[in-house]
């Protein structure tokens, strides 16, 4: 049972399957067609019965498309139209570019393959000298993450110096890398950690050191995807007044909640997954920002943080 | 069923017919002489109007004009065939490939229907292994999205001034841009192109952008030949120019040095300490945003000059200090 498309489903895929198939003279199998263009041999032939009967008036045979369906070979003749695809649209452009650009830009692409030059071929067919008017950098590319790469395709165990930035603390971990991912502009490796005896994510530019061990691992199971910092419930939560000059808060952090003040002021309430990221916050948003609630263990949080530094100035 | 055969053939003929067209056509011409338009009077009418929508949703670029020859104000539609047709961009099936694999590798925002409906339209789905259960093994990754980065890229593409409104530490400003390409760092995307108000190279972050973007008209300015624009963002010197900036004297504690060099620029450092802590030179123009860079290390880093910066950072230290002391 394959899902019933609608009438506008059918017409984007007939506007891009007519004129693939008229700029094959000799005709094409309906099993080609079936694989390229995404649609079930019934869902193609319920659209082609169809597609033989348009035409533009007076609907003669010469004004119609002629089409030929005989057991799996399709072959058309156009009039006049029909004879090129529709043009992309801006969205669909973007989200193509985007993402080729992305995979170039990793650190095992191939910069003359085959993603560049169809790249390069596809800027030239969107009207732009260049395929270089989008560039991606998925994260740094630094030797760690290829390291971590080979660790992953050959499961061998890593020993890794990991900088905690939330807690401000640096460790050693014993890990079975799983996957190596770059979410919002950083490199992440996703691993069993033998430390903590659960899976974890690692960004990879707060790995200090990498020894690779001797010993291999049994792959995961679990889903490799490695998801971006989501708020829980169970993490304590602050509001903070803050002035209109600090508005970057905003779009930068995961907002619970949010309201405009009568004196121009926005409050926020935030969720807060360790002190060391609220202490990093509220000393440089400084006197922008007011703490009206919080939980009691990050009353203090901005003034120890900013007390603490001040006594390297003061020393 | 039926009912679904009949809207589908009535489309594509609608299609057929405006694109044929070597004059607009006028509404009751359309209703008349396309196919598929059996009901009566308003009813058709109404019809009309949904399948019209049905192909401006698809990219289908429809235009209203005077029909010429007839009287002031007539009007008829018709699709320029330039504007819809795809130049062949003449994909080998190794790069089709290519792209589908690229699409598959990395998520731009929460659909993949997008990039998957641009390749129908550019020859089809190829290396498809829909059920290979390796498949997330190629995932390298996710890009975040943002409702003004598809008409900013269209404005690139076109060579369209884009006018927009900007937020800032300093507060919102108009600002005008001849766009010349997207940036995605360090988890922002960026526009960069030439601020016509400032007369200068500037960079814009995109998520700063407050309200809806305003282009003019295609093609109003050349190809960018600018060489710099590889440069990196960086907020406390925004322009990239050494003009009338500061040097401002950071040291940076070892453990914390790696991060420090890749945000500032290895041009920055000035030395390395036997402790392994690294001193910077930094040009500085932007003094609140180059604060909060040095505060996001904690007591991990120390402002050593100038005394003007130096000192007011500790003011800015003393007077949180105070306020938690009082409360």
């Amino acid at each position: 049972m394959t899902k019933q498309l609608t009438a506008a489903e059918r017409l984007e895929r007939m506007l891009a399957i007519v004129p693939w198939v008229a700029a094959h003279p000799g005709g094409v199998s309906l099993s080609e067609l079936s694989d390229r263009f995404q649609l079930t041999p019934t869902q193609l032939e319920e659209c082609l019965r169809i597609v033989w009967m348009v035409g533009v008036h007076p609907y003669t045979p010469d004004a119609l498309i002629d089409l030929t369906l005989e057991s799996d070979h399709v072959e058309i003749r156009l009039p006049d139209y029909f004879t090129r695809p529709l043009r992309l649209t801006v969205a669909q452009a973007f989200a193509l570019v985007a993402a080729g650009r992305s995979v170039l830009s990793a650190p095992d692409a191939d910069p003359d393959g085959p993603l560049a030059r169809g790249l390069d071929k596809l800027a030239g067919a969107l009207g732009s000298d260049r395929s270089s008017v989008v560039d991606v950098e998925l994260g740094e590319n630094s030797t760690e993450v290829a390291v971590l790469q080979r660790a992953v395709t050959e499961r061998r165990q890593l020993e890794i110096d990991y900088y905690t930035y939330g807690r401000d603390q640096l460790a050693t971990r014993r890990i079975d890398p799983w996957s190596v991912q770059s979410v919002d502009g950083f490199w992440y490796v996703k691993a069993f950690c033998h430390s903590a005896e659960a899976v974890r994510t690692f960004r990879v530019d707060r790995i200090r050191d990498i020894r690779p061990l001797g010993t291999n691992f049994i792959a995961g199971s679990e889903d490799s995807r490695i998801e971006s910092f989501r708020p829980t419930d169970a993490d304590p939560q602050i509001t903070l007044n803050l002035a209109p000059s600090a508005g970057w808060v905003v779009t930068q952090y995961p907002i619970r909640e949010s309201k405009t003040l009568a004196d121009g002021r926005s409050q926020v309430t935030l969720a807060v997954s360790s002190p060391q990221w609220l202490e990093r916050l509220l000393v440089r948003l400084g006197t922008d920002a007011e703490v009206v609630a919080s939980d009691p263990s990050l009353a203090t949080c901005g003034s120890d943080a900013a007390r603490r530094i001040l006594h390297r100035y003061l020393k | 069923m039926a009912a679904i055969d009949d809207k589908f053939e009535r489309l594509m003929n609608l299609t057929a017919a405006l694109l044929d067209a070597e004059r607009p056509l006028g509404r009751d011409y359309i209703l008349e002489r396309v196919a598929g338009y059996t009901a009566d009077g308003e009813s058709n009418r109404r019809t009309f109007e949904r399948d019209k929508v049905d192909l401006l949703k698809l990219g289908i670029p429809i235009v209203l004009e005077d029909i010429p020859g007839e009287a002031d104000g007539v009007q008829g539609y018709r699709i320029e065939r330039t504007d819809y047709e795809l130049p062949d961009p003449e994909l080998d099936p190794a790069e089709l490939a290519a792209l589908h694999l690229a699409l598959r590798a990395v998520r731009v925002g929460e659909s993949d229907s997008l990039g998957t409906r641009a390749l129908w339209r550019l020859g089809g789905v190829l290396g498809a292994e829909e059920n290979n259960p390796s498949a997330s093994a190629f995932t390298l990754g996710a890009l975040p999205t943002d409702p003004a980065l598809v008409p900013l890229f269209g404005a690139v593409l076109e060579r369209r001034v884009a006018t927009f409104v900007y937020g800032t530490s300093e507060g919102e400003s108009t600002r005008s841009l001849e766009p010349w390409r997207l940036e995605f760092q360090r988890g922002h995307w960026y526009v960069l192109g030439f601020d016509v108000d400032r007369q200068g190279e500037r960079n814009f972050r995109i998520d700063r952008i407050v309200g809806t973007i305003e282009t003019g008209p295609a093609g109003s300015f050349a190809p960018s030949t600018s060489s710099r624009g590889d440069q990196p963002f960086r907020p406390w010197n925004p322009d990239g120019s050494g003009d009338q900036s500061v040097t401002a004297i950071l040291r940076v504690d070892g453990d914390h040095a790696a991060t420090a060099t890749e945000l500032l620029g290895a041009e920055t450092i000035s030395a390395a300490e036997n402790n392994g802590a690294i001193v910077y030179e930094v040009p500085v123009t932007s003094w609140p945003a180059f604060r909060s860079f040095v505060l996001s290390f904690l007591d991990h880093a120390e402002l050593i000059g100038p005394p003007e910066l130096r000192s007011d950072l500790i003011d800015w230290l003393r007077t949180m200090d105070d306020r938690g002391a009082d409360s």
